[in-house]
């Protein structure tokens, strides 16, 4: 352990002999300090505040990721092409304890940096809410300076009936074979629509168990948090809707007309204790306009509760950002074990790109090729052979995306949502242990591998 | 001179520990699609026992640096085997035994001397405190202790191969790697480091010095190979590769011009006139050198640059205390060796006559390269473990 924390303490006092602490600590500074000072955003202080702990946050991840993959591609690559690490290797220090001490080193000063500004950012957001109204101060702290759990309907499994419908239709109807794959994905959206549909004059409802939260929440107010989209667009922008929560047939009812704006998340607060004595929510939204609503079945509705404070949840999203970084340095590092210091950073970034690009891949399996489709049917009429190696490449990535993307904290944290100990342990174990372990394990085995001496260009 | 006596398989039957087995090592270089660029090393043989300062000779790109890269584990054969200490170089645990000093300084730039010794320290999970003390003792061995606090990066070359040798010796290794020890010095640190090779052969360390320039390699080294193309051209020890046995020097005081006519008479009468050389003795450049410095040094004269290193570290001495343990290596050396300008007059050496008998009577053999040397190696050790204490070279 003494040869790995040598090696972390190397690699810290290059960064600051090297000036790059400094130099990153006064972008820092201007990002979460100076730059906010010029935000223009007008409306309430939650969308203020949101915008705020968006725009910070995002700041403070950009920079330390850049820097981290920057760092962690040069700390290693240039010892190498200096021969910097032919000194240590000579000495009795195994290549794998050179190479987490150097992972240990950069997180170290991650962690240093992002404690400075996270706490510079909560300092700066505690000042800002000292000078608001008590009334702006409480609703604040009830939508966005808080840490809300969250409870959505059950997932509607909708195979099922997309299956008889479509077995149906091919009974009626003589469908060619290569047209069946575009006849189910008809069916699919047809069946999801009537699910998610609110016509004209008719109503919707959902039945939300609040499970544990019912404690939880017991005696404060709830949040609906809400999007719709329109079929039509309406002449002044907005539509009216009638919201109904609590127990049906009971005086335990809470009612509630609005008027908001397709395409938008909408939060509003209910009173406290809607519920029935099996902890389930019902709410019920009336459509008394002349176009059909539609609520997505994944996001079209979710209910809100009151958590945990904000400071302690702030602690935990920082901690999920931390877990980025460590992913960022285990690429840069994982690069620099096998390529010079511009291709590592270069392979790093790129890396960056392909993640920034995964709708591009979803995109494409959905439409079951990476060239042309058929622009009727939105599919492919004929798979390319080179779609059977890129598509599984293409699932693979997505899986291996989707294991970083689950965790948003910047979002969670604005929206005043919960990050829960048990998201950032599964954050952990995803990020860190799955995905970080696999690049480790590679840049290990490769460093290890490596002639370090060897002369550039040779093989 | 014949150079080549014809190298010889390693035999392990040869008395000593052996420290380091190289059997048909083998080199090539390949470019990204794995065609052979060049053979660097081209099936060596050799044997590395305890206590042997062993030299590996040949001009530039003859594999000498390539072999030690390879000795370390920075570089895998593509043919062949190494054993150090019976292991792989590639052994972690072994490579606590090793010292290295690479060609180049391949230190951090941005580390001063201090920092560089407790990093490389920490290395070999040596107790703070001692590690504290070595440093202190190797910054003060190779004339850093003014210099503790300057960045490596802003050291001139000469300094930065101290520094590198101070990171070398930090561990107390048992085999130390010279790679071009003493490019860079000026004399005064070319001769430390080579007084500091003797002593560190003394205590049974064992040292491979690989260099070009033939006078450290001469002065140190007990068995030498000479490289040219990646191969093993000699091998052999100093003794048999540099003795002449067709030929014998005289040395004596400046004689009368009859008896240096009477003198010549016979030797050409007997040796054919066209084999016989007359000149003056002169001593070395080196050796006036140092001289000048001592001299220099006595009237206190002040320099801003590395100073001269002071005695061998006293962990690297074994623990044994020195009769004047403030004194330099170099001074005590300088002080009873006085090296003369050159015009100054020779002391008049007592003329063995026995000697000059055998030689008359053409039963002598050289006992020692017959080229002149600065500084008498036995009387260099001699003195040295005077300095250094009763360690013996085990054997």
């Amino acid at each position: 352990m003494r040869r790995i924390l040598a090696i972390a303490r190397l690699t810290i006092k290059a960064a600051v002999r090297y000036k790059l602490v400094w130099m990153l600590s006064a972008l820092l500074v201007m990002a979460v300090g100076v730059m906010p000072m010029f935000l223009k955003a007008a409306g309430r202080p939650q969308d203020i505040s949101q915008l705020l702990i968006t725009y910070s946050l995002s700041a403070v991840v950009g920079l330390l990721g850049i820097a981290t993959l920057w760092l962690a591609c040069g700390t290693l690559a240039r010892d190498i092409e200096d021969c910097q690490l032919q000194m240590v290797t000579v000495k009795p220090v195994a290549r794998w304890e050179i190479w987490i001490g150097k992972w240990l080193g950069i997180m170290a000063l991650n962690t240093f940096l992002l404690v400075i500004s996270g706490a510079a950012i909560f300092l700066i957001l505690q000042y800002r809410v000292s000078k608001l109204s008590a009334e702006d101060q409480r609703l604040l702290r009830e939508e966005v300076l808080v840490a809300r759990g969250s409870v959505k309907e059950p997932a509607m499994d909708v195979e099922p009936v997309v299956q008889q419908v479509f077995n149906e239709r091919i009974k009626q109807q003589n469908v060619a074979a290569m047209d069946r794959t575009f006849v189910l994905q008809q069916v699919r959206e047809q069946v999801k629509q009537e699910f998610q549909i609110v016509r004209p004059g008719t109503g919707r409802r959902w039945r939300i168990p609040l499970g544990l939260a019912r404690f939880q929440s017991a005696g404060k107010p709830l949040f609906i948090r809400t999007k719709f989209t329109a079929t039509e667009k309406s002449p002044s922008g907005t539509f009216v809707a009638l919201w109904q929560a609590g127990v049906p047939d009971t005086p335990k009812l809470w009612r509630y007309q609005m008027s908001l704006a397709p395409d938008a998340y909408h939060q509003f607060e209910i009173p406290p204790d809607l519920f029935d004595d099996q902890g389930v929510l019902t709410v019920e939204f009336y459509n008394p306009n002349e176009t059909s609503l539609l609520f997505q079945l994944e996001d079209g509705m979710e209910v809100l509760y009151p958590e945990a404070g904000f400071g302690l949840n702030f602690a935990r999203g920082l901690g999920v950002i931390l877990l980025w970084l460590g992913l960022l340095a285990f690429v840069g590092l994982a690069a620099a074990s096998l390529l010079a210091f511009p291709v590592a950073a270069f392979f790093s970034v790129g890396l960056m790109v392909i993640v920034f690009s995964s709708g591009t891949m979803a995109q494409a399996l959905q439409e079951g090729t990476v060239w042309e489709v058929n622009h009727e049917t939105g599919v492919a009429d004929e798979k390319a052979p080179v779609d059977y190696i890129i598509l599984p490449v293409f699932r693979g990535a997505l899986q291996l995306i989707g294991l970083v993307e689950e965790f948003s904290p910047i979002d969670s944290l604005s929206t005043g949502r919960s990050i829960s100990w048990n998201q950032l342990g599964r954050a952990m174990l995803q990020v860190w242990v799955v995905l970080g372990g696999v690049f480790a394990l590679f840049g290990v085995v490769t460093l290890t591998r490596r002639e370090i001496a060897l002369p550039p260009g040779s093989n | 001179m014949p150079l080549a006596a014809p190298p010889s398989p390693p035999s392990t039957s040869v008395s000593g520990d052996v420290v380091i087995a190289v059997r048909g090592l083998t080199k090539e270089f390949k470019d990204f699609w794995g065609r052979r660029k060049a053979r660097a090393v081209d099936s060596v043989d050799f044997e590395v026992r305890r206590g042997e300062v062993f030299g590996l000779l040949g001009p530039n790109g003859s594999g000498k640096s390539t072999t030690v890269k390879m000795l370390l584990g920075l570089l895998y054969p593509t043919r062949g085997t190494i054993e150090v200490f019976g292991k792989s170089p590639r052994h972690v645990v072994t490579k606590s035994r090793i010292g290295y000093l690479p060609e180049e300084s391949y230190l951090y730039k941005y580390l001063d001397s201090t920092e560089t010794l407790d990093f490389f320290g920490s290395l070999f999970d040596l107790p703070g405190a001692e590690k504290k003390r070595r440093a202190e003792q190797l910054l003060e061995m190779v004339g850093l202790s003014a210099a503790r606090t300057r960045l490596v990066g802003e050291f001139s070359k000469g300094m930065q191969r101290r520094i590198g040798l101070a990171q070398a010796l930090i561990n107390d290794p048992d085999l130390v790697l010279l790679d071009e020890p003493t490019a860079g010095l000026d004399p005064i640190g070319c001769r430390e480091v080579k007084d500091l090779i003797l002593a560190l052969a003394r205590r049974g360390k064992t040292v491979i010095l690989s260099s070009h320039l033939l006078s450290d390699v001469e002065d140190v080294c007990d068995r030498v190979v000479i490289y040219y193309g990646g191969k093993i051209q000699a091998m052999g020890t100093l003794k048999e590769l540099l003795a002449a046995p067709d030929e014998v020097r005289i040395t004596a005081p400046v004689l009368s011009r009859e008896t240096m006519g009477r003198v010549l008479e016979i030797l050409r009468s007997e040796a054919g006139s066209d084999r016989v050389r007359i000149d003056t003795p002169t001593q070395n450049l080196e050796s006036y050198f140092l001289g000048v410095v001592q001299r220099a040094r006595q009237s206190e004269t002040a320099t801003s640059g590395a100073t001269s290193g002071g005695q061998v570290a006293a962990y690297l001495r074994g623990g044994a205390d020195t009769p004047a343990s403030s004194d330099k290596i170099l001074e005590r050396l300088s002080l009873a060796e006085p090296a003369a300008p050159a015009q100054a007059e020779p002391v008049a050496p007592a003329v063995d006559d026995r000697r000059l008998d055998q030689l008359a009577q053409g039963e002598a053999k050289p006992e020692q390269s017959p080229q002149a040397k600065p500084v008498d190696l036995n009387e260099a050790n001699r003195k040295l473990s005077g300095l250094l204490g009763s360690d013996e070279r085990k054997e």
